[in-house]
């Protein structure tokens, strides 16, 4: 909940649509049998919003082994994730259950796909909509509602599975998936997300059940934008004759999910029915019924958990009682994968020490991380050597592992730090740093930046904003002219390293404020954008990574995880971040 | 001819006041800093094209006063506009969540006049242990915010003693009244002190004063005694501060549905404000002074009817 605040204060989204795209070869052979793929189910912890959304993508959650198409490891067991160790499923359910409850940090606003972002929209669309592809459990990408082909770099050819429905028993047409793709690039709708079609020339139905998407410029990012927030497929005609109402409780909305919209009145909690009548037969949820309650209070939900009120909830960064309910047998928790990073984004003013990378890099060695992971995210979370965490590591798992091993450490060492800028003069320079301060964990994390400062002989202010104004930062030139740096959590739409680290990275990126312009990292990143094979892919992006955690153009805090907290009798849940995008309860039922 | 012009002065006063709400209320938010547009964009950069075009489409490069009449305009006629963040009609928004809120005050109100008045009466007419009892409780009760009324009744009665659901809404009449026990019970505890111990000293008051002590040594029953000398004309200042105590936990039940996960208007008006969505902040602080205006023409006419000093004086009150 704690991070609800912030996520909710500081809607963070402008990097999302900038990173959310990455596609990834992987598409054209995705063309398998979707059941499996995504659907698994584990669940998705709640998260609270992230203030500036750039997207990052997903920290590391499933198995290495699979770098291809993972199948929605749906099953099972709990995998690890390499040395972090974190789920990208839990044992499926066995038993089917009735109702269930589930929080989420605000009540649900709209359901229109392309103006959602925040984490309760994410999650109950995840569960109703589908996508042209779809995010596995660890990030990967497979078939969701049609089967996807590349003929060439400049084409996407999807093809709508056999069979496909809308709730309503209509068939789900290349028209309604055209319809549903090119909302994005009509400038009268408003789009979140259209910047991620920003080499998107045309979307066109080309037969009764084919769609043709065709490049200005080869794009393999693109693929996870087809598996994520902007591409969840709506009934045209639904849409079209709901208006202005489409998404909100009176015009709702009509998709093809494995659950349909229930009830839901304003003030009232979202219900999610089981769509008994779901296309694709192999799919069976267990539970008949969630219903999706705004649970505000840290507090009253941890009770509401504890006491078996609430069911379920994703706590996407952390609680303040995380430890208690790990203690309660009631409750279990578990420590999904995450695509999310906290860090403090860099925009010093003239003069300012931070323009200076050996100060840049003396700050990020002074800082305790750990201190910060262990206490303000209640050991909920990773300390970060990079903003792209092991989550996002949705293909070539191996390549960004082994580069993430490679970043020098980030341990505090206040002799090294000093060392770096002894010649630096920056003794007594001070610089400015802005939070929300009614936010008690961007008060800790200012305070740990400000120790570190004052280890180093430079001074701190903090410049605090009230929640709603925080957010000019990311969009005003002018508000940040009143700071040098401040905080944001970000996360990315689909699992890829390399659109999540452009944001920052690239010239003109969503939170690259430094301004940050590297040729060599520019052109690294472009290079793997057009670079059709993973592995060589990401192994650009791994080169590209290196060098901008040594510029360090954003100074990356930590790795939050997606953290799930579930009544001890279900299971089956997918816990990683992939449940903001895909069908996270497919296999959730009584333990 | 003295009522009507009690009622034609009462209702002017009404209609300006709530005129005079409406301007500081839409005044103050169009003011505070920050642009609405960020809360469309949720901080995503926009081009200066889409930036003129969503000040168009809402209407928020017009002047000031334009802006105002056509607000206005709309709320007079039950239009509050659109609110930006859920695309959706603010009226439909607020009729949503207003009945949950209303519930909650009331069932706040009856705890606060049953416990407030009932201990205040006790404490004024039995001096001793009752009374120091009385001090001591709400002594106590007083000093505990609301806020802080709702961790320790969770942490109570939810987590140790599992009698009461933590937080939402409950269906149906008994559920309701359930799930609204400890919501109403954190927005009553400091009520219920001042009430009580506004009511003791009124009490108080009216049992020394000279009439009461001559009905008294007229041998009076002491049970009429106090049911028509005692408590009728302490009934004005307790009316007095019910009144005023109940008409604002109307603003206070933000803090309580924020804490047991209750979906009124409280807990939408700080959502609201938090994510700038202006119109909902707009119709809410409207909806809560209609509330307030309401209920202090409700305490008037209770004035007329309970002390006929004040009708005789009319609309000179």
């Amino acid at each position: 909940m704690k991070r609800s605040h912030r996520a909710v204060v500081i809607g963070a989204f402008a990097l999302l649509a900038a990173a959310c795209s990455s596609s990834d070869d992987s598409q054209p052979e995705a063309t398998s049998a979707p059941a499996d793929a995504g659907t698994s189910s584990s669940e998705p912890p709640p998260s609270e919003p992230t203030e500036d959304s750039s997207n990052g993508e997903p920290t590391g959650d499933s198995t290495p082994a699979a770098d291809t198409v993972p199948d929605d490891g749906g099953s099972g067991a709990e995998v690890g994730l390499g040395a972090l160790g974190l789920a990208t499923t839990t044992p499926a359910g066995t038993g089917e259950v009735d109702s269930i409850t589930w929080g989420l940090y605000r009540d649900v606003q709209n359901l229109d796909p392309i103006s959602a972002f925040d984490y309760p929209e994410n999650t109950v669309l995840a569960l109703l909509c589908e996508q042209p592809l779809r995010q596995t459990s660890d990030g990967g990408l497979v078939p969701g509602l049609t089967d996807v082909e590349q003929p060439d770099d400049l084409t996407y050819v999807l093809t709508v599975r056999d069979g496909a429905t809308f709730w309503n028993g209509d068939p789900v047409t290349a028209e309604d998936v055209a319809f549903s793709l090119g909302r994005n690039i009509d400038p009268n709708l408003f789009s979140f997300y259209g910047v991620s079609y920003a080499r998107v020339g045309s979307i066109e139905a080309t037969d009764e059940r084919t769609v043709t998407i065709t490049l200005t410029e080869p794009d393999y990012w693109f693929g996870g934008v087809l598996a994520s927030t902007s591409a969840w497929v709506v009934q045209k005609s639904f849409a079209e004759s709901a208006g202005a109402d489409f998404g909100n409780p009176s015009g709702r909305t009509m998709c093809s999910g494995s659950y349909q919209l229930g009830d839901w009145e304003v003030g009232s909690p979202l219900v999610a029915e089981r769509n008994d009548a779901y296309w694709d037969t192999s799919v069976k949820p267990l539970v008949k019924s969630i219903e999706f309650i705004g649970t505000p209070d840290p507090i009253a939900l941890s009770a509401a958990l504890q006491s078996g009120d609430v069911n379920g909830y994703f706590a996407f960064a952390s609680l303040p009682t995380l430890q208690e309910l790990k203690a309660d047998p009631s409750v279990t928790v578990t420590d999904g994968a995450g695509y999310q990073f906290d860090a403090l984004l860099l925009a010093p003013r003239e003069g300012s020490p931070l323009a200076d990378v050996k100060v840049r890099q003396a700050l990020s060695l002074a800082i305790d991380r750990q201190g910060y992971v262990d206490t303000v995210l209640a050991g909920g979370g990773q300390i970060a050597k990079s903003l792209a965490a092991p989550g996002t590591w949705g293909y070539a798992r191996e390549v960004f592992e082994a580069g993430y091993e490679a970043l020098p450490s980030v341990d505090q060492d206040l002799d090294a730090a000093r060392a770096l800028i002894a010649d630096a003069g920056v003794e007594g320079k001070s610089f400015t740093i802005g939070l929300i301060g009614e936010v008690p964990p961007l008060v800790a994390e200012g305070a740990m930046f400000q120790k570190a400062a004052e280890d180093l002989g430079m001074t701190v202010e903090i410049k605090s904003y009230p929640a709603d104004q925080y957010i000019s930062l990311f969009i005003d030139p002018a508000a940040r002219s009143e700071v040098d740096a401040w905080f944001t959590v970000g996360y990315g739409d689909f699992a890829d390293p390399g659109a999540l680290l452009g944001v920052g990275a690239l010239p003109g990126g969503n939170t690259n404020f430094l301004p940050y312009d590297n040729p060599q990292v520019t052109d690294l990143l472009n290079k793997s954008r057009a670079t059709k094979d993973d592995v060589e892919r990401a192994t650009l992006i791994v080169e590209a990574q290196a060098i901008m955690m040594a510029d360090l153009p954003i100074i990356p805090v930590a790795l939050p995880n997606n953290t799930m907290v579930t009544s001890s009798d279900l299971s089956g849940a997918i816990p990683s971040f992939a449940m903001m995008f895909t069908p996270w309860a497919n296999s959730l039922g009584a333990r | 001819m003295k009522w009507v012009r009690w009622g034609a002065a009462r209702l002017a006063r009404l209609v300006a006041s709530l005129l005079i709400s409406s301007f500081v209320i839409f005044s103050a938010a169009s003011l505070a800093p920050g642009s609405p547009l960020s809360t469309f964009s949720n901080g995503r950069s926009l081009t200066p094209e889409v930036q003129e075009r969503l000040m168009q489409r809402f209407h928020l490069d017009d002047p000031f006063f334009v802006r105002y009449v056509r607000w206005l305009g709309g709320v007079v006629r039950g239009d509050f506009g659109i609110s930006i963040a859920s695309r959706d009609d603010v009226s439909r928004l607020l009729s949503g969540r207003i009945g949950i809120t209303l519930q909650l005050v009331l069932f706040a109100s009856i705890l606060i006049v049953l416990i407030g008045i009932g201990l205040g009466v006790l404490a004024g007419l039995w001096p001793g242990a009752a009374d120091s009892g009385v001090l001591v409780i709400t002594a106590t009760l007083a000093a505990i915010p609301a806020f802080v009324a709702a961790t320790l009744l969770t942490i109570v009665f939810v987590t140790k003693l599992d009698w009461l659901p933590a937080l939402g809404e409950g269906k149906g009449f008994a559920d309701r009244i359930k799930h609204l026990t400890l919501p109403a019970v954190s927005l009553a505890l400091s009520s219920v002190a001042l009430v009580a111990r506004v009511t003791r000293t009124a009490v108080r008051d009216e049992l020394s004063r000279e009439h009461v002590q001559t009905a008294e040594s007229r041998g009076i029953p002491r049970g009429r005694l106090i049911r028509r000398h005692v408590l009728r004309n302490a009934a004005v200042p307790i009316t007095t501060v019910s009144g005023v105590t109940i008409a604002s936990l109307f603003a206070l039940s933000a803090v309580v549905e924020r804490a047991f996960s209750i979906n009124g208007l409280g807990s939408y008006l700080v959502k609201a404000a938090g994510a700038k969505d202006l119109a909902v902040v707009q119709g809410i602080s409207m909806v809560v002074v209609v509330a307030f205006v309401l209920i202090n023409l409700l305490v008037d006419v209770l004035y007329l009817v309970l002390d006929p000093r004040i009708r005789a004086l009319g609309n000179r009150r």
